[in-house]
């Protein structure tokens, strides 16, 4: 396992304090995870770090990104519930992980899984 | 807690046609794996697919129901020899 395959990235830099709660007020979370999103060809919403996975879900995806050596973003959702919350209002997804390839919801370790056994994943990483 | 049976009810419910086989496999209701079987799901990705589970169990998913192993799929097409 190499370090050097995923890029943590610190979702909560320069937040401010205060909670918005109108929809219409500023919201630096949301705002975050869709860069995060565009920013990144592979990107992976999980609990824990690629190098200590907090949830068995978590560590299978990582594990098959793993194996076809994809360099990968990670994002850890547990530090902040915030986080979570604003990514499946985004993803209309309920559940962590998520692996979003070129911007598009991949799926949840299930998917993934399901990909990474029959070849699919390799060529959507492509 | 939901149980399994819960579970396969909500989602024969709401997907027409759909046969579900839920199991509890931590034994401690709230971690459940499910095989959803509907002919609803032709022509659908599968996040399309387990996003219409999903929509069955609410938001009852991430919460009650801390972990859904799913994997969807149609009903096979009788094998010919």
């Amino acid at each position: 396992m190499s370090s050097s395959q995923f890029e943590p990235i610190p979702m909560l830099k320069n937040e401010p304090s205060a909670t918005p709660t109108q929809s219409a007020e500023p919201n630096p979370i949301r705002d975050a995870i869709a860069q995060a999103i565009a920013e990144h060809k592979v990107i992976l919403f999980m609990k824990g770090t690629p190098e200590a996975p907090a949830c068995g879900f978590s560590a299978r995806t990582v594990a098959a990104l793993q194996e076809l050596e994809t360099p990968f973003a990670a994002v850890d959702v547990l530090p902040d519930p915030r986080i979570r919350q604003e990514l499946s209002a985004i993803s209309d997804w309920p559940t962590i992980p998520q692996l979003f390839v070129d911007g598009e919801l991949v799926g949840g370790c299930d998917i993934v899984i399901e990909m990474y056994e029959s070849g699919e994943l390799a060529q959507a990483l492509l | 807690m939901p149980s399994p049976e819960d579970i396969k009810q909500r989602i024969e419910t709401a997907i027409a046609g759909a046969h579900a086989d839920v199991e509890d496999y931590s034994g401690g209701g709230d971690h459940f794996r499910a095989t959803v079987t509907a002919a609803a799901f032709e022509g659908l990705t599968r996040i399309q697919q387990h996003r219409l589970v999903y929509e069955a169990l609410g938001s009852d998913v991430g919460a009650a129901i801390h972990a859904l192993a799913l994997k969807t799929q149609t009903p096979s097409p009788i094998q010919t020899p």
